[in-house]
């Protein structure tokens, strides 16, 4: 497989971006918009009940995943377990090697991150517990469904099948997944913010709304706790590529939107983009009056892949693994030719801030203040 | 006329006040007026001025010392610690290093070496001749060349490296009295016999100082070494062509950093739980946007002083808008530094005037919670000229620091509860009434109009004028009298180093200037440089 393929966004999210760009209705005059910047986001992980969710438990970690790979290359395991007595966290460069170039492409020895397919299959665990966030997104399949944790509706997340078991996924909010927290938190002072702003008649109280997702000019300015500073001003970048626009509702103080396609450019080493087919969203606001919720649509699985298999599993994990596993779960817009699906159901676990959002003509088309507070709020409050 | 100078030995004894013994018995021993050590600010610019601005000055001073309301006042009284001497030879050193670096040498250094690696004492000379002038702010004597040109010779033959000679002269003109102490040397008055004058380098010295916070340029020195400065029109000429330069930004900044007590912005932080906007970004900025704000009124406008209260215009950067929750357009590059962009509050907008500004609420706060005590005894001291008697010992704070105290929810509320002690409620009556006027300004300077859950009154009365909230208060500032009179004490007190005396004239002459240029501190500034306050020396003692 040809990796700079696996880059290329989805042709038909694409399109259906760029149709949505050029159907962009001006807000009513009377209308009022509050403005946000994504704060982090992250794949929505359900840890809380590992045991139930990966009863063999059998993916390991790195030192775990350390002991297999030697075994990929000959070891027996008991040989494997002393080589690894002798080893620093990493495994050192002449095991390395070999390990990495076990796929074989055309005869010849080449990279396993390069070329994932031409391994076999290590079958590593999927997790097949009860629960996993997210949205139903209409898959026919409701044997593959989980349960939202939080709503308690039948949901598709099958990304999460394919990673709930692996080591560095295993998070509990408000804890994220380790790289991709990582790689966040190093990467946002120098990569550009998603914003977005929720336009309404009266956003006092519930009613109909429209969202509408940019990415801006700036990157995201901190606080004095590292935290995303509320209250800052970002120009919307005017490239049509990363604008939607939704249409959604705020019920019971929660904002959801009807499904659509997303797409958000980025620079972050990890998430290059966001790009989500059929994509769903529901939040709400907390005290703070940040918002907090989930995404969730069809992603390309190999985007995914890539970002792990890019950086060899610095982490430790299986990406051949993950590879397979992804492949084998994706669960949506199948290849004309192959029959492959390409796409793959997925949560994000999400933040956003309020913000101030202007146009580069210099409008402030957005400005931070509330949304209608969930019921259970307006209940305590009274 | 001869004339001895008696000097202690040691060379930081050249700030300690020399005795001029006159070789006529009939003239009486005049003291000259003690040197002053210069502020970290002029230390600054004057390194900028004499050898450019892209020589940085990185270390820590001497802590300075506020006296009378200034630190140019404290700066008269203070001398340089054990420590302060090392820390100023670092200084020295890393800017001397940098005169003479690659970078550098070719412009700073007006002829080049016959050899690299060894002494060349005409070039030396030449360049301690031009730079010796400027840093010692007169010019040196031949025999302080000659020794200036053999140490550079000996360093530079002992290293082999001419430009190590020019480093150690450089450090040792930047360690020495004669540059960290404005002298302020006195002579024979010809005009007056029998009389001492300050000589045209001191004069020189104390006008730059005051309008430019630095030391005199060339044409200064030349005015004070053809005498010119000692005459009126001189004197006028030389004053009237610094307050029209662009330095003059440095002195008005400089002296309004000193009046409003901007040195505490060194010390000053916020809670970041609490107030999260309140990045260390955000402290440097609000200083700056302060002086920006005041440079633009008062040098650029030349607008009325008492309008700084009031004027919507200022500067901000995306980091302040935050902190003020106000929108602010920027399109620089990311990773650039924030631009400064000029910004005006709509009319009535309680954020207008300097007190608003971070600067001042902010300053003013403790990290966690707002002082209107705290605020509104700056406001008399720095801004009108008035007395806060400090608290007692053994004051008590309970109410005041109880911030989640269910009964008492505003910090109105809490100091209605303090002041209740009898002991505590004669001084509040000062301070606190114009100090809860800015209470919808949080700790960090943020906007509010409710503190937990309750509305926030911002009425209060200066001077028995009635009013409501930071625009009423800045209204009521703006009529005060004290407002302009204590600007007016400041700059004069400043310049001469001195509060003006009761009914001094030389000041009542520089209030009705100050009064009939419409407040302009520019002309404020101008009438106390051309006054006499600033150059007089103390009364002879009799023999």
């Amino acid at each position: 497989m040809n990796l700079k393929r696996m880059l290329r966004p989805s042709s038909s999210v694409l399109a259906a971006g760029a149709l949505v760009a050029s159907a962009i209705a001006a807000a009513p005059a009377h209308a009022e918009t509050r403005g946000y910047v994504v704060s982090w986001f992250a794949t929505a992980t359900y840890s809380q009940d590992f045991k139930n969710n990966c009863p063999q438990n059998k993916n390991g970690g790195r030192y775990g995943n350390s002991v297999k790979a030697l075994m990929t290359i000959g070891y027996t395991e008991e040989e494997a377990v002393k080589i690894m007595a002798t080893q620093d966290a990493l495994l050192g460069p002449e095991y390395m090697k070999k390990i990495e170039s076990r796929a074989r492409v055309n005869g010849k020895p080449a990279s396993i991150y390069n070329y994932p397919e031409a391994v076999a299959d290590p079958m590593i665990e999927l997790s097949s517990g009860k629960y996993a966030f997210g949205f139903d997104l209409g898959s026919k399949n409701n044997d593959a469904k989980f349960e939202d944790p939080e709503t308690h509706l039948k949901v598709d997340n099958q990304l999460w099948r394919a990673v709930g078991c692996v080591e560095s996924f295993k998070a509990v909010a408000p804890d994220i997944p380790y790289f991709e927290d990582l790689t966040w938190h190093l990467m946002i002072d120098s990569a550009p913010a998603w914003a977005f702003q929720v336009t309404g008649d009266d956003l006092s109280k519930d009613g109909k709304v429209t969202v509408t997702f940019d990415k801006t000019v700036q990157h995201l300015m901190r606080d004095a706790s590292g935290n995303v500073m509320t209250n800052a001003t970002y120009v919307i970048d005017p490239s049509p590529r990363s604008h939607n626009v939704f249409q959604g509702e705020i019920k019971d103080g929660e904002l959801r939107i009807n499904s659509g396609n997303l797409y958000l450019e980025g620079e972050l080493p990890y998430y290059t983009e966001i790009s989500l087919a059929n994509t769903h969203m529901r939040i709400k606001q907390e005290s703070d009056g940040k918002l907090l919720g989930y995404w969730g649509g069809y992603t390309d699985w190999k985007k995914f892949v890539y970002m792990y298999t890019a950086r060899g599993g610095i982490n430790g994990e299986d990406v051949v693994g993950m590879y397979h596993a992804l492949k084998k779960l994706a669960d949506y817009n199948p290849d004309p030719k192959s029959g492959q699906n390409q796409m793959i159901s997925t949560a994000y676990r999400m933040e956003a801030t309020t913000v101030y959002l202007a146009t580069t003509d210099g409008k402030i088309i957005a400005k931070p203040g509330s949304l209608p507070a969930p019921a259970a709020e307006k209940v305590a409050d009274k | 006329m001869k004339r001895t100078l008696i000097l202690a030995a040691s060379a930081l004894a050249l700030a300690v006040p020399g005795v001029y013994v006159a070789a006529d018995d009939a003239l009486p021993k005049v003291e000259s007026p003690p040197p002053v050590r210069i502020s970290p600010s002029q230390y600054q610019q004057s390194v900028a001025d004499i050898f450019g601005t892209s020589i940085k000055v990185t270390g820590r001073f001497e802590p300075e010392v506020r006296d009378e309301g200034l630190m140019a006042l404290g700066g008269r009284k203070v001398s340089i610690t054990d420590t302060g001497l090392e820390r100023y030879d670092d200084l020295a050193r890393t800017v001397a290093a940098q005169v003479i670096d690659a970078k550098h040498r070719a412009a700073l250094i007006p002829c080049t070496p016959q050899n690299v690696k060894a002494a060349d004492d005409a070039c030396t000379r030449a360049f301690v001749t031009s730079i010796g002038r400027l840093v010692y702010r007169r010019a040196l004597t031949d025999a302080e060349i000659s020794r200036k040109v053999k140490a550079a010779g000996d360093a530079a033959n002992t290293l082999h490296d001419f430009y190590a000679g020019i480093s150690a002269v450089v450090a040792d003109m930047l360690i020495s009295p004669n540059f960290l102490f404005r002298q302020r040397d006195i002579e024979p008055d010809p005009a007056h016999a029998g009389s001492m004058r300050l000589t045209g380098y001191a004069k020189a010295t104390t006008l730059a100082s005051f309008l430019w916070n630095t030391a005199p340029d060339d044409l200064l020195l030349k005015a004070a070494e053809s005498g010119d400065i000692h005459t009126k029109d001189g004197l006028k000429r030389q004053v009237d062509r610094m307050v029209s330069a662009g330095s003059m930004e440095g002195g008005v900044r400089a002296f309004f950093s000193d009046m409003l007590g901007f040195s505490d912005f060194e010390t000053l932080s916020k809670d970041p739980n609490f107030f999260p906007r309140y990045t260390l970004k955000v402290r440097d900025q609000s200083e700056e946007q302060t002086l920006r704000t005041i440079v633009d009124h008062v040098v650029k406008r030349q607008g009325d002083y008492r309008d700084l209260y009031t004027t919507p215009n200022t500067f901000l950067t995306r980091s302040l808008a935050a902190l003020y929750n106000v929108p602010l357009v920027e399109l620089v590059d990311n990773g650039q530094p924030e631009r400064w962009i000029p910004y005006s509050y709509q009319p009535g907008d309680p954020r207008a005037g300097i007190l608003a500004q971070a600067s001042f609420v902010a300053l003013h706060s403790p990290s966690g919670r707002t002082s209107p005590t705290g605020r509104g005894k700056a406001l008399r001291e720095n801004i009108l000229c008035q007395a806060v008697p400090p608290p007692p010992g053994n004051v008590d704070f309970k109410f005041v620091q109880d911030t989640s105290n269910p009964v008492y929810k505003t910090t109105r509320d809490r100091l209605t509860a303090h002041r209740s002690e009898a002991m505590c409620a004669g001084c509040h009556k000062i301070t606190d009434p114009i100090g809860l006027a800015l209470e919808n300004f949080d700790s960090a300077g943020g906007y509010r109009t409710e503190e937990n859950g309750a509305k926030i009154d911002t009425s209060g009365d200066l001077s028995g004028v009635k009013f409501d909230g930071p625009v009423g208060l800045a209204k009521v500032l703006h009529d005060d009298p004290a407002l302009t009179s204590c600007v007016a004490k400041r700059v004069f007190s400043y310049g001469a180093g001195r509060a003006p005396l009761p009914g001094e004239a030389e000041f009542a002459l520089v209030q009705k200037k100050f009064t009939d240029s419409k407040y302009n501190v520019l002309e404020l500034m101008r009438q106390v440089a051309m006054s006499d306050a600033l150059y007089i020396l103390p009364a002879p003692k009799t023999p």
